[in-house]
Order: structure tokens, then sequence, then C-alpha cells
């Protein structure tokens, strides 16, 4: 993946030499680019995870309808801790972006 | 614009710092408010601290109208505030804590009430800010989550909680090189940064998706071909301000939620 | 480089911001947000949720105690039923002994009075019989007497010399007693 980067950053500091930005500009540019790829990155494993998640409760509510308030609570605290992941690659996008 | 572009969909989008195109606001625009009054000090009162206000004196108000005369027989808003404290009970501190949580009803209500107001800031018309989409609210209900759950494991188990914690038992002796330095990290510092940062982000983006989708539509409304996109991007819209307002419900319950249960794994280590 | 001239474009949005949206900048909201959230905690604690608290519990224990009543209702109901059903039984108990007893006692009266009837009745018939018998026996007597007179007179009449009707009796009583005896 860091080669990855790497060649964006390439490209990300060519285009910025040709258009004759500053150094800070093109620091917000490859910050900016970066945090593109941190917030799809991070966005992968908890869509996975929810997804599996919720469909295990589903199918659990399905077979025991009685349990389906504990099985709610249960999936509620998953998900929350599952998404915790991609909102930390959110706050990390942000701050890639804009400081 | 300093940059030529060589593609041609971009152009539109990005037509020129004078003729309109896609002017999406920079960021400080979005999340900070300028002071209403007593700027530069410590007590600077600006829109988030009004959202603040409004989330406490709602349901202070409310619950204090109910309470100075409780009906034997619950009508009305009665009815409402004791679903409300129902909630809370059956839903929050019965799975999470246990029947010995009543005594913590009034903090995770208070919690809820609070956050949860502050959530639905995001999508009342004119107002649209979560107060809870700048990380000073969270960052105080996490601290308070944390002192809580810490405060209740030293009174229960004394200096027992944090031997609990730090040296779970049943593990063998050799592992606990790897185990105390994770769960110290994992108990003490990563719980309350992913209550706060769960919450925070939570609402900042549903608040920028919402941004990015009112922008759009009010940049197409000026293209006359492209306002045929309206017709997707406007009901678009309005489905994730639906959405925003399940989101901002589901952020406090599960920061109660969560609370609670910190708060009944501090009470009964064992489990 | 298209990639690349978008995130041209996002720089040149953010070249102002040196201003951070994560954190906050003024300490204001940090105080305002502890002073309104514990506010709303201490209120909520102190003030707007013990009476409501209480009236809860005040409803829990009235309910709890209306539960109790209604179960005690029901088990006296209960009793009130089981010793009316016990009246019951023992009365049906009881017609049914009287009836039994009644019974017994027409039974006995119809025994009895069926008796006292048969042995009037054999009683008559006996009478009846016996009468049957004497009559018989009179005229039976009778026809003895006539028949020996008259086989006397036939047997003199026979023999050309009187004959003795004493002489001839027994065997009068003979046949008669072989060819009338028999009835």
């Amino acid at each position: 993946m860091s080669a990855l980067s790497n060649a964006v950053a390439q490209v990300v500091t060519q285009a910025g030499e040709t258009a004759g930005l500053d150094g800070d500009a093109l620091k917000s540019a490859n910050g900016a680019s970066s945090a593109g790829f941190a917030y799809g990155l991070a966005a992968i494993g908890p869509g996975i995870g929810i997804g599996y998640l919720v469909g295990q409760a589903v199918q659990a509510i399905a077979r025991q309808p009685e349990s389906a308030g504990q099985v709610q609570t249960t999936m509620f605290l998953g998900i929350a801790f599952t998404e915790a992941l991609a909102l930390i690659g959110f706050v990390v996008f942000i701050l890639l972006k804009f400081v | 614009m300093t940059v030529a572009l060589s593609t041609q969909p971009l152009s539109i989008l990005a037509a020129g710092g004078e003729g309109g195109g896609l002017k999406f606001p920079p960021v400080e625009n979005l999340v900070k408010w300028p002071a209403w009054f007593l700027e530069g000090t410590v007590f600077e009162f600006n829109k988030i601290a009004f959202i603040n206000f409004v989330a406490f004196i709602v349901p202070v108000v409310l619950f204090f109208i109910v309470s100075r005369k409780p009906a034997a027989v619950p009508r009305g808003l009665q009815n409402l505030m004791e679903s409300a404290i129902d909630f809370i009970d059956v839903q929050v501190i019965k799975p999470a804590i246990g029947p010995d949580g009543k005594r913590y009803l009034p903090m995770l209500l208070a919690m809820f009430f609070y956050i949860w107001i502050g959530n639905l800031f995001e999508i009342i018309p004119t107002a649209h800010m979560p107060a809870n989409a700048r990380i000073a609210n969270p960052l105080i209900l996490a601290i308070v989550a944390l002192v809580m759950f810490i405060g209740v494991g030293v009174k229960h188990h004394k200096l027992g909680y944090f031997k609990e914690v730090l040296f779970p038992p049943g593990v063998p002796k050799a592992l606990y090189i790897l185990v105390t330095p994770i769960e110290l990290l994992s108990t003490f510092i990563i719980r309350p940064f992913s209550l706060a940062v769960r919450l925070f982000a939570n609402m900042l983006a549903g608040h920028i998706l919402l941004v990015t989708f009112s922008v759009l539509c009010i940049t197409l409304w000026g293209f006359q071909i492209l306002n045929i996109v309206n017709l997707v991007a406007f009901p678009m819209l309005v489905a994730f301000t639906g959405f925003e307002f399940m989101v901002a419900f589901l952020q406090a319950f599960i920061f109660s939620l969560l609370t609670a249960v910190y708060i009944g794994g501090a009470l009964h280590p064992q489990h | 480089m298209l990639f690349a001239a978008i995130n041209l474009l996002a720089a040149e949005g953010g070249e102002s911001a040196a201003v951070n949206p994560v954190f906050p900048d003024s300490a204001g909201e940090l105080v305002w947000g502890a002073i309104f959230f514990f506010l709303t905690w201490i209120l909520l604690r102190y003030v707007c949720l013990p009476p409501l608290l209480k009236a809860r519990e005040d409803r829990e224990l009235q309910v709890q105690s209306d539960y109790e009543a209604a179960a005690a209702a029901e088990a006296a109901a209960e009793q009130v039923r089981r010793d009316y059903e016990t009246t019951i039984s023992e009365a049906r108990l009881q017609a049914a002994r009287m009836v039994e007893e009644v019974r017994v006692t027409v039974d006995a009266e119809r025994g009895r009075q069926v008796l006292a009837v048969e042995q009037e009745i054999a009683e008559q018939r006996q009478a009846a019989m016996a009468e049957l018998d004497s009559a018989r026996t009179a005229a039976l007597g009778q026809i003895v007497g006539d028949v020996a007179d008259l086989a006397a007179a036939a047997a003199s009449k026979v023999v050309q010399a009187p004959v003795d009707a004493a002489a001839v009796r027994p065997a009068v009583d003979d046949v008669v007693q072989r060819t009338g005896g028999s009835k």
C-alpha cells in the first residue's frame, strides 16, 4: 500500500510542480490524497464486520424471536465497537485533510 | 483557479471563483461559530453553548413539570417522561448493569437526554448544527463516564479493582507482560477515547454529509441542464435527514448503554 | 491526473485553514458543556427525579399490594366455593340417605303388606278348601249310603232273597273308593 501512496504522492508533487505550487500547498495536497486512502481503507473492515454482525443478529432473532430484545442490545454494542474503527478512520481523514 | 483543468466534467463543478460552480464551504464554516458574548474569556458563549443550554433546560423543565404532581395513573406528559425512564431502565440499565443499577438512573438519563437533544439540532431547521459535532461535549461526557466507572470500581472493590483489571485472574503469569499493558491501554485510555470519538465522529460525519448534499442541491439548481440531477439529489437529502434523525437517537442510546456497560463491568468484574 | 486535480482543488479549498475542526480552539464550549451537563445531572438527581421515582415506587407497591389483595380475594372465593361444594355434597349425601331410608321402609312395609295379603289369601283358600273337602266328604258319604241301599236292593232282587245293606257296605265303599275317591 505504501508503494501506491508513494506513487500518488509523486503524481501530486509533479502536478503541483507543473502548477507552480509552493511547499505548503503541496503538503496539504499530499495530506488530502492520503486522507482519501485512510478513510477508504478504514471503511473496509468495519463494513464487513457490521454486515456479518447484523446478519448473525437477524438470524438469531429469526430463530428465537423471544430473545430479540437481548440480541438487539448486544448487536448495538457490537456495532458500536466495530464502528469505532471506521470512525477513527474518519477522524484521521479530517485531521489529514484539514490540519 | 490556478490549475487549468484538462477534464471537461470537472470544469463545470469548478467553474471558477466568481462565476458560481460547486463551492464547498471551508470546514471551519461548518463547525465553528462566532461568540455571542463574553468573547475571549473561558466563558465564551456561542451557538454550541446555546444548544447545550437547550439540551439542559428541556429535560429539566419537562421532568420538573411532571415531578411536581406525579399522578398514580400517569397521563399525557407524565406518561411520556415515564416511558423515557422505562426505556433507560429496561433497555440500558437492566441488560448492562443488572438490578442493582437503579442508582445510576439519574446520570444515565441526564446523559441520554443531553446527548439526544444536542444531536437533534443537527436536523432542526435554522439550527442545523449538532452540539456533539464539536469534541467538547463528547470529551466531557467520556471523562464523566471514565471517572464514574473507575469510581464505582474503587468504591466496591477498593484497590482490588485495579488488580482485577490489570491482572485478570485465570491468565498464566508469564502472559501478564503482554496482558497488563493491553488492559491498561484499553480500559483507561481507549475506552473514553472511543466513547468520545464515536459520538463526535458520527455527528460530524452526519453534519458534513447533510452539508454536502445541501450544497450539491443548491449548486445544481443554478445549472439548467444539470438540474435533473436534483431529482436524485434532493430525495437523497431528505432521506439522509431521516437517517440522521435515527442516528441522533442511536448515538445517545449507545453512549449511555456503553457507559452502563462499563459501570456494570466495574461493579461485577468477574463477568 | 484527474485524481491529482481533485486533490489540488481540495488543497486550495483548505489553503486558508490552519484551523483544526476536531479540537476546540476556545475553552468556552468545554466550560459551558460541562456546566450544562452537570446542571442537568444534579437537577435531575436531586430535584426532578426523586418525586417521580417515589411515585413510581409507590405505584409499584400499590400494584403489588393490590395484586396480593386480589390473590387473597381469589383464595377466599376459592374457599367459599369449596365450602359450598362440601355443603352441596353433604346435602346430596343426606338426601340420598333419606331416599334410601324411605325406600327401605317402603320396601319393608310393602313386604309386610304383601305377606299379610298372601297370608289372608292362603287362609281364605284353606278355608275354602276345607269347606270344599267337608262338602265333598258329606256328599260322598251320602252317595255311599245311597249306593249301598241301591246295591242291596239290586242284589236282593237278583238273589231273590233279602240282602243286608250293612253286608254290602264294605264292597260299595271299596268301589266308591276306587272310582269316586280319585275325584
